[in-house]
């Protein structure tokens, strides 16, 4: 096991059981400090809620100093490569005015005293300002919450804009100002002449220097301050910086430790196929071949979906294909890609001009569109998606004396150890989850479908099994982003401005406002949506709703500027009057795109504006169509999250967004046939390669310090449309259906 | 009983002659760096030396490293621990997000650069197109490729 | 009341995440062999005992690598690489619906078992350009396994 309890060597480490205990990490032998509620809190629900009054002294411990000066981040998020863990220490590191170069790395574990809180905040609340955490009763009541629906979660672009922001500095700063407490009395000196510098208190009067660690034990006595004072931008030392990540190290010499990478002794290997039909069950199976093959354990019938284990994945998974499965009929069954948007087709007729469920609406879009000198309508389609995660879904579980243990990555750790739970009938609390990093997360790794499974057959086989999913079991049972259909009509006055805007589109899951235009200047506006089952799962995928939405609003803002004979990037600054802030991002990539500039023939440039996940993101692609397939040569990107904690990371973040979402406008396509999906490994669900890896220039823009944004999605959904965008511009053919394999440019 | 070379030393498992290298190295030899993507040599993340030439491990039987030299992630960095400059080089360009593909990216990049010290972008594109990075850092793959080849050889040892 | 309302949205939610029935246990469980117990001696090949049905399902066994990319029964979608039903004797190039690569559309070759020999043993020296860039199959006995089980796949 011991493979698993350490992370990749240097600065940072899991905090698995052991390691938390051995490392000696306890209130009482260093400062912890964190930001929820203490024991005797006087809110009457919360008090059941905390630790018996042991060690403890504080629930979500958020940063700790420990006697040789090392000044330890608790992470309550997972690492999935958006450099969560560099970004959030750097945030509490900054406000405690610690040495960076003394700074370390811990995951939180999986418990529920480490929930999101502040996630809480923001889905729950998203309008809700509390200016100090420490307010009790409200940041209380979300604490409960957030510990219900298990929301140690890392999704949503949430993790510096929430757990940054309003914890991690708060911690910080709540550190140093004990810190700074416990030396005032110990010097006899008033707190306001002490200042402090690189894990360093300092009394410039007297001369006195001395390390955090020496008022360690003194600043727990302290009384936590009810509002810490945050740092103004201009004294960020280490905010703003592009300090390198944490994580990196152990990801160039193969050290780091993935969840496929668990390591349990006597541990056995696992294949699974499940029914390929959603909903189907396992008839019957014959394992006449596999039962003879070598290193084959078991066969096992879990009824939807057969598992076999041997004493290598490689054997497993060949026994497994030699099994002979039949699966129950289901309505399923019948079910193609045609027949589904048949049915997105049918629903939106019958809702018509007036039915379906009503999202926002302004004005009377009737009469707009009625009075309209010009009228555009058009209909745009998307296909479902897989997230095609470079490490395959797996899981590794034992099962055995009432207790289980489980090993993966997960999005929620808190989750997966219910799930895991939930399947082995077990309490909560017997069950210990280990995470491990996530060889890409996307969305995909915040279901449990892989822990149940995997905690199933080990329950069933009584060993530790580490189940594996092949990339073609990946591909065909993953949780999709959706297909979805959306219509729109828009009218423009005789001036040729946008003055009514309609849209109809197929389901809603998150962010309720992804189809929603608030920030362009449109007289009358009505959204609506219709709910169409779509038989395969739903699963967030990277931006979520706003990966379509950005897509259909953008291609549609872009048919509206050439009906009424504006260029895009003009018609788009009208829309945007009256919002500086917008405006900026959106000139800020036009200039750097030398929007208006000459380019060679069958060249195009496209612009595209999606404000999502709290930051604001333009775009402009260029494209070259004079081949046989479009090529995106260059992509520019100009991005407000507010203010930027990490340039190098966030512009990272910015690059793989567009990847991402360039992959999915390319190629990406999940079909259905007979209730089944129909691809099943890169070649038939291609990626992007580097050899079509478009130049991308990335300007950050500090908008606003006070509300921060998110990194990892908002890059992702103004990238399509700005290569459909400027696949117009270049060759005049407006793009309505992704992915644009599907379409012939010649 | 196979005999093996692996990273410069000689190892014996008991497994059938058609397993592929990957999941020998990963499971009888414990050495995890090298993963599992595809299993139909698409994705190159499983990417190890055979005798200096990139392979994809996941589809080449353990039977083809009879009497050759495996090298996998492990076994790239100096025998003091200095990091082969394709490593350092990534380092600095900070390439890695979830890391996964990292190790089959690098062992790519270390092929080529044994074999071409001065590669142009169409032959950075050729020899790292079977690499595929989900987190799309190929521009900053590119990037560390250069830095490396312009880089005095450090922390390297014949593999 | 903004926030009472939204907590009244969450009741369903909560109480959805509550009182999850444990997991189902197997309908079916083959114990082949304990873990920790030694493997088995292999089973008889075939159940007839004659040579050519043992070298098929040898054949067969070995095919598992390949079916990664390869599928065999009829009318089955082609993979990564085409379908192989029925393939012996058949000319290189031609299964419909696969996009073969230049150079084995105009390899002229006919798939006898000895060209397939050649090829399986090193597809990029016997068809350079092939885009069939791994599975190559060292072993000679293997390869005549592989081929006699793909010789058993016929549309009779």
């Amino acid at each position: 096991m011991s493979k698993t309890e350490t992370g990749s060597p240097g600065k940072m480490g899991k905090w698995t059981r052991r390691a938390f205990i051995g490392a000696g990490v306890v209130a009482g032998s260093a400062l912890v400090v964190g930001v929820a509620v203490r024991p005797g809190n006087p809110i009457d629900r919360l008090s059941p809620m905390l630790a018996d009054g042991k060690d403890e002294q504080l629930l979500n411990a958020w940063v700790k100093v420990d006697a040789d000066n090392i000044v330890t981040a608790v992470i309550p998020h997972v690492e999935m490569g958006q450099g969560v863990y560099t970004a959030l220490a750097q945030m509490l590191a900054d406000e405690m005015d610690a040495d960076w170069n003394k700074v370390q790395i811990l995951e939180a574990p999986a418990d529920k005293q480490y929930v999101s809180d502040s996630i809480g905040r923001d889905f729950l609340f998203p309008d809700l300002e509390v200016p100090a955490l420490f307010e009790p009763t409200v940041a209380g009541g979300i604490l409960e919450l957030a510990q219900a629906m298990g929301l140690q979660f890392t999704g949503g672009s949430y993790s510096v804009r929430a757990t940054g922001q309003r914890a991690m500095r708060t911690a910080g700063a709540a550190a140093r100002e004990m810190l700074v407490a416990a030396a005032a009395s110990e010097w006899q000196v008033p707190a306001g002449e002490i200042t402090t510098a690189d894990s360093m208190i300092l009394h410039a009067g007297s001369g006195k220097a001395e390390p955090f660690s020496k008022f360690a034990l003194a600043a727990a006595e302290q009384s936590l301050p009810a509002k810490p004072t945050l740092k103004s931008p201009e004294n960020y030392k280490i905010m703003g910086q592009s300090k390198a990540r944490h994580d990196i190290p152990g990801k160039v010499d193969g050290s780091a430790i993935f969840g496929i990478d668990a390591n349990v002794p006597g541990m056995k290997y696992a294949a699974v196929k499940a029914a390929p039909v959603v909903g189907a069950t396992v008839e019957s199976m014959d394992a006449t071949t596999a039962r003879t093959m070598p290193g084959v354990l078991q066969i096992l019938n879990m009824g939807d979906f057969v598992a076999v284990v041997a004493d290598g994945y490689w054997q497993a998974q060949q026994a497994l294909n030699s099994i002979d499965t039949k699966y129950s009929k289901t309505e399923g069954d019948s079910l193609d890609q045609e027949a589904l948007f048949a049915r997105y087709a049918t629903h939106l007729d019958e809702a018509g001009e007036n039915g379906g469920d009503v999202e926002t609406e302004e004005g009377d879009v009737g009469k707009g569109f009625a009075e309209a000198v010009t009228k555009v309508e058009a209909e745009y389609k998307v296909p479902f998606l897989a997230h095609a995660t470079m490490e395959p879904m797996n899981c590794t579980a034992w099962v055995r004396d009432g207790k289980c243990d489980v090993w993966s990555g997960h999005q929620a750790p808190v989750n997966a150890r219910q799930a895991a739970a939930d399947a082995a009938g077990l309490a909560f609390e017997d069950v210990t989850y280990h995470n491990a990093f996530l060889g890409g997360g996307f969305g995909r790794r915040s279901e449990s479908d892989n822990i149940i499974m995997a905690t199933r057959i080990a329950k069933a086989t009584g060993y530790p099994v580490k189940m594996i999913w092949s990339r073609e079991e990946d591909t065909a049972q993953d949780h999709y982003r959706p297909s979805a259909t959306s219509r729109f009509q828009g009218g423009l006055d005789k001036d040729g401005k946008a003055v009514s805007w309609s849209n109809i589109h197929t389901h809603l899951f998150d962010p309720k406002d992804a189809p929603t235009v608030p920030y362009y200047n449109i007289a009358s506006h009505k959204i609506r949506k219709v709910d169409v089952p779509t038989q395969l799962r739903f699963g967030p995928w990277r931006s979520v709703d706003h990966s379509q939405h950005g897509f259909f609003i953008e291609s549609f803002v872009d048919e509206m500027a050439h009906a009424a004979g504006k260029d895009g990037y003009a018609f788009r600054r009208e829309l945007l009057a009256g919002s500086p802030r917008h405006l900026k991002v959106l000139d800020t990539a036009a200039k750097m795109s030398g929007w208006g500039s000459a380019l060679p023939e069958r060249h195009g440039r496209g612009i595209a504006f999606v404000p999502s996940f709290g930051s604001i993101v333009a775009q402009v692609a260029e494209v070259d169509m004079s081949g046989p397939k479009p090529k995106v040569t260059k992509v520019y990107v100009a991005a407000d999250p507010g203010f930027v904690i990490n340039p190098d990371g966030f512009t990272a973040q910015m690059e793989s967004a567009i990847v991402y979402g360039l992959t999915a406008a390319l190629y990406g396509e999940i079909s259905i046939k007979n209730g089944e999906v129909q691809q099943s490994n890169f070649h038939d669900y291609p990626m992007l390669r580097i050899n079509e890896m478009p130049e991308v220039e990335v300007a950050l823009i500090n908008g606003d310090h006070k509300r921060l944004g998110g990194g990892g999605e908002p890059g992702l959904p103004p990238i399509a449309p700005a290569v459909t965008n400027a696949i117009f511009a270049a060759t005049g053919t407006r793009v309505r259906e992704l992915p644009l394999s599907k379409h012939s440019f010649a | 009983m196979i005999k093996l070379n692996v990273n410069g030393q000689t190892r014996e498992v008991d497994v059938d002659p058609a397993t592929p290298i990957l999941w020998v190295v990963r499971e009888n030899l414990e050495m995890t760096g090298t993963k599992f993507g595809c299993g139909i040599a698409q994705c190159g993340a499983c990417t190890v030396h055979l005798d200096g030439k990139p392979v994809r491990s996941c589809s080449t039987p353990i039977s083809a490293a009879d009497g050759k030299a495996i090298a996998t992630i492990e076994g790239i960095a100096g025998e003091d621990g200095t990091l082969h400059r394709v490593q350092q080089a990534w380092i600095e360009a900070q390439v890695p997000q979830c890391g996964y593909c990292q190790s089959g990216q690098i062992m790519s990049a270390t092929a080529l650069l044994q074999k071409n010290p001065n590669p142009t972008d169409a032959q950075i594109d050729a020899a790292m197109a079977g690499n595929v990075c989900r987190c799309g850092m190929y521009g900053r793959i590119r990037a560390a490729i250069k830095a490396a080849a312009g880089q005095p050889a450090t922390g390297e040892k014949a593999v | 009341m903004k926030t009472l309302r939204s907590l009244a949205c969450l009741a369903p939610i909560l109480l959805a995440a509550c009182g999850a029935d444990p997991a189902p246990g197997p309908v079916e469980q083959i114990i082949v062999r304990e873990a920790g117990a030694k493997t088995a001696a292999p089973a008889p090949a075939a159940a007839t005992g004659d040579a050519a049905g043992a070298l098929i399902a040898e054949g067969k066994a070995a095919f598992a690598n390949c079916s990664a990319c390869h599928a065999v029964a009829k009318d089955a979608p082609n993979g990564a690489g085409p379908n192989l039903f029925a393939i012996v004797d058949q000319p290189a190039g031609q299964v419909a619906g696969f996009a073969y690569s230049d150079a084995l559309k105009a390899s002229g070759i006919t798939w006898t078992a000895a060209e397939l020999d050649g090829f399986i043993a090193d597809p990029s020296a016997k068809i350079p350009g092939t885009t069939m860039i791994t599975g190559a199959i060292a072993d000679a006995a293997t390869r005549q396994a592989v081929i006699a089980y793909l010789e058993s796949i016929t549309a009779n």
